[in-house]
């Protein structure tokens, strides 16, 4: 809505009488008769004509000029920030940088959730025909701004970043005037992306159980108990220095016990427990047909 | 007697020197009496438990809790509760002052126990009501139905309760460490621990490592911290970073062979020539080195568990 149409409606607002309000919105019928009821006819014009402008704007979202942005940078618990949290923290945040300031925030059916901001300076009320318009999805990191003076953007994004959990917002270099085409747009590649991260989950797991079967066999396997290995080997470890300079051997006995040991071992691999590929030193056990292993230097590198 | 300072946490208290009762007194003496009279070797090993504050506990009445606890089991032996005592059925001595032992060496110890209460956080212990007193570990050592009777006798007795204690993973990895250390005194021949990875059928990994190359690979995650290990026989500050860092050695060592993490399995067992300790609460203490750290740690975990 522009300013001029915005004025428009102020001075109608103003001359139609309050008794005759209510029917001529109803006649109007630009509004659902759900919106229509949302409106508190006993508060002042000046106050009414706003939530009007404010209740066109949410119904039609593609004017004006939204700008996307993106928060980066999630702490522990961003995922489970939920609505009366994120209001409470919003709300606590932008009244902590800038004063004077009016916020309302809802969500609507469709997920989103809305807040307006009307500023205010130090002298004058909250300003709410000039109000900024936040759209965001509290599960995404993606959040459409309309209206945001260069003044008030600092604070905005600040009080955005905070209440979400994150650390960073930065510019999507998305902009448009269609919000539903920005979303839509964002909303897919964003599904692309969780779906791409399942199927590659899903891709490893079904990798580890073939190479599982692979090296130990499918269906039963003979009970064997247990196997033994010693080692005599250097000491392996990443990060102490003292033990891998040392010339001595680690000396060492493993062994493994199970009711069923190469199931285990299955098992072991298919779950991630064991790295595949299997180590030769375990698939040694069913190949070679052995459960006991001296393992030297010599042979480990072999 | 010489405590042997454990500095845990960096933030811990130095904890106050709670004096306990009776039980305790004869864990408490050093190696002295260790040496001396060497039937105390066999207190060290049982089954323990973690036991809630017991009310009226009086140190000065336990001749009267002996004359008690025994008319109780025979009591209980007349209705016909089965109390194997073999050999000894009608004749029943229960002692209940330690200090006794000193003089006579009991002609057959069918079943013993002790209560106990070594470097307990003294802010809980400070929290207790009057006349409560904190012996929250219990150790029990012999028939399983007499160390039924005789918990059951406490329970009535100073309304108290008990649970099993599991010993946990933390305080097996301290063990592995402290056991480690003493090698540099006592041989402590190997260093074997126990894993249960979570696949199915269960698997268990037993890892045995040689006493001189775990001492090595010890002495070089404490060079590394800022303190250097001192060698001084009452003084020794080990960190729960050093003992961490040893136990990720040990599993780096192992993964570098067999790719197998062991972090995602449960540590349940850890023994050396020194002792043996399962988390199942079953305890096996053989030297009496480090036997306050040891205690120490128990009774943390006796307290951890506690439901109160």
């Amino acid at each position: 809505m522009d300013n001029s149409a915005k004025h428009l409606l102020q001075r109608l607002v103003r001359r139609i009488p309050v008794s005759m309000l209510k029917s001529t919105l109803d006649k109007w019928e630009r509004l659902t008769a759900e919106k229509r009821k949302s409106l508190d006819f006993t508060q002042s014009k000046w106050i009414i004509t706003q939530e009007l402008v404010a209740l066109y704007i949410t119904e039609n979202p593609n004017q004006g000029m939204w700008h996307t942005f993106q928060l980066v940078e999630p702490e522990d618990d961003a995922h489970s920030v939920e609505l009366m949290q994120f209001k409470e923290l919003f709300k606590s945040h932008l009244r902590e940088l800038q004063r004077n300031v009016s916020v309302k925030i809802k969500k609507h059916t469709d997920q989103a959730v809305w807040i307006r901001v009307a500023w205010g300076d130090g002298l004058s009320s909250p300003n709410h025909l000039k109000a900024t318009y936040v759209v965001l999805y509290l599960q995404t990191p993606y959040v459409f701004v309309n209206a945001l003076s260069s003044k008030h953007k600092p604070l905005l994004l600040q009080a955005l970043t905070l209440s979400t959990r994150h650390q960073q917002i930065k510019a999507a270099n998305l902009s448009g005037q269609k919000l539903t085409a920005l979303r839509d747009l964002l909303m897919r590649q964003y599904q692309q992306v969780k779906l791409r991260v399942e199927k590659v989950q899903a891709e490893a797991s079904a990798n580890r159980h073939r190479m599982a079967r692979e090296t130990f066999g499918d269906g039963m396997l003979p009970a064997l108990q247990s196997a033994v290995f010693k080692l005599e080997t250097k000491f392996k470890g990443p990060t102490n220095e003292a033990m891998t300079q040392r010339d001595e051997p680690f000396i060492c006995s493993v062994k493994f016990s199970s009711s069923n040991l190469l199931e285990s071992l299955r098992h072991c691999a298919s779950s991630g427990i064991a790295s595949t590929p299997v180590t030769p030193m375990l698939s040694s056990i069913p190949l070679k047909g052995r459960n006991y292993f001296v393992i030297t230097d010599n042979v480990l590198t072999a | 007697w010489n405590a042997e300072r454990r500095r845990r946490r960096r933030r811990r208290r130095r904890p106050r020197r709670r004096l306990v009762s009776s039980f305790c007194y004869c864990l408490l003496f050093s190696s002295e009496l260790w040496s001396v009279n060497r039937a105390w070797r066999g207190l060290a090993k049982g089954t323990l438990s973690y036991v809630t504050p017991l009310y009226q506990f009086r140190h000065t009445q336990l001749k009267s809790y002996s004359r008690q606890l025994s008319a109780f089991i025979a009591a209980e032996k007349q209705e016909g509760l089965a109390v194997e005592v073999g050999g000894l059925q009608n004749t029943f001595k229960v002692s209940f002052s330690v200090l006794r032992f000193r003089q006579e060496d009991p002609p057959k110890t069918v079943w013993c126990g002790w209560l106990s209460c070594i470097n307990g956080n003294p802010e809980y212990l400070q929290s207790l009501p009057k006349d409560f007193t904190c012996l929250p570990l219990f150790c029990s050592k012999g028939a399983e139905d007499l160390s039924s009777l005789v918990k059951s006798w406490l329970q009535r007795t100073f309304d108290c309760c008990f649970g099993p204690l599991d010993i946990n993973q933390t305080t097996l990895q301290w063990l592995a460490a402290l056991w480690t250390n003493c090698h540099m005194e006592t041989n402590i021949q190997n260093l074997k621990m126990i894993w249960t990875l979570p696949v199915l059928p269960p698997l268990q990994v037993t890892y045995t490592v040689d006493s001189d190359d775990v001492l090595d690979l010890w002495r070089s995650t404490r060079e590394s911290s800022a303190e250097k290990s001192r060698e001084a026989e009452d003084e020794v500050c080990i960190d729960f970073s050093e003992v961490t860092r040893f136990m990720q050695g040990l599993m780096s060592h192992f993964y570098r062979h067999f790719r197998v993490d062991l972090s995602a399995g449960e540590l349940n067992q850890v023994s050396s020539a020194l002792g043996s300790a399962k988390v199942n609460g079953k305890i096996k203490i053989s030297s009496s080195r480090y036997l306050i750290s040891i205690f120490s740690l128990l009774t943390e975990c006796a307290l951890l568990k506690m439901p109160i």
